[in-house]
């Protein structure tokens, strides 16, 4: 396990900010899944959904930082919601399913959504992640 | 001298873009018609952005989310894992050089 680096000025600094992060932190999830499953009533989507999902790993580095996260998981979570994102529609919509069975429209939408918002909020977590720590000890580290 | 040849490819491959490309064409409108008729009943979305990103395009979503994963893929060769940097604060601590 890694150690912990140097905490944030941000952190050290502001109560405030701790606080108030600390009763963002549901509504932004809130938020997050709102926009993934409403995707296909109002704007919004997988993609969008998925990008303010990833903004809790900010929030949690802001106020937290220690790299306790582990990115490989992190990125095999988010390959296993790829693998699903090129096998649903390969199975449901290029053979005519869906089209054949209208009551399922919303239903393939949604679940569409959903695969393309946890893999997208995945995929820039371990991002954010790998960047986050990277920045403070890595100048001793050579290519 | 690379930056001299970077600036003409560059500039070049505008204004072959700009040559080939005719601007005043009107384009047939037959798609952009259909979709916008049709998306409600053929998907069953009620937002014509999903509907033609989850069953029009799928494709391009699809390879989309590929991309994701392709930059992940890099920047995880490119990044030193967290196990690397361990070892190289650890050795710094210790006043070791690292290799």
């Amino acid at each position: 396990m890694i150690r912990a680096t140097e905490p944030s000025p941000l952190s050290e600094q502001s109560v405030i900010l701790e606080v108030v992060i600390g009763y963002l932190y549901p509504f932004m999830l809130l938020l997050g899944f709102h926009v993934i499953l409403n995707g296909h009533y109002t704007p919004g989507g997988g993609f969008q959904g998925g990008g303010v999902l990833a903004t809790l790993f900010i929030a949690r580095y802001i106020i937290f930082p220690v790299p306790d996260t582990d990115s490989d998981q992190l990125h095999m979570h988010q390959r296993i919601f790829l693998a699903l994102i090129l096998l649903a529609p390969t199975g449901l919509l290029f053979t005519g399913y869906i089209n054949r069975n209208p009551q399922f429209h919303s239903l393939y939408l949604t679940l569409m959504d959903i695969l393309i918002g946890l893999q997208v909020g995945f995929g820039l977590g371990v991002a954010v992640i790998r960047f986050a720590f990277f920045q403070g000890v890595g100048k001793v580290w050579k290519l | 001298m690379r930056p001299v040849v970077a600036l003409l490819f560059v500039f070049g491959v505008f204004l072959a873009v700009m040559l080939m490309g005719d601007l005043n064409t009107q384009l047939d409108p037959f798609l952009y018609t259909y979709m916008v008729e049709n998306f409600r009943t053929d998907t069953g979305a009620h937002n014509a952005i999903a509907a033609i990103l989850l069953n029009y395009r799928m494709y391009d979503t699809m390879f989309e989310a590929l991309i994701l994963l392709t930059a992940i893929i890099g920047m995880r060769q490119f990044l030193p894992s967290p196990d690397e940097l361990a070892d190289s604060s650890e050795q710094k601590s210790h006043g070791i050089k690292p290799q």
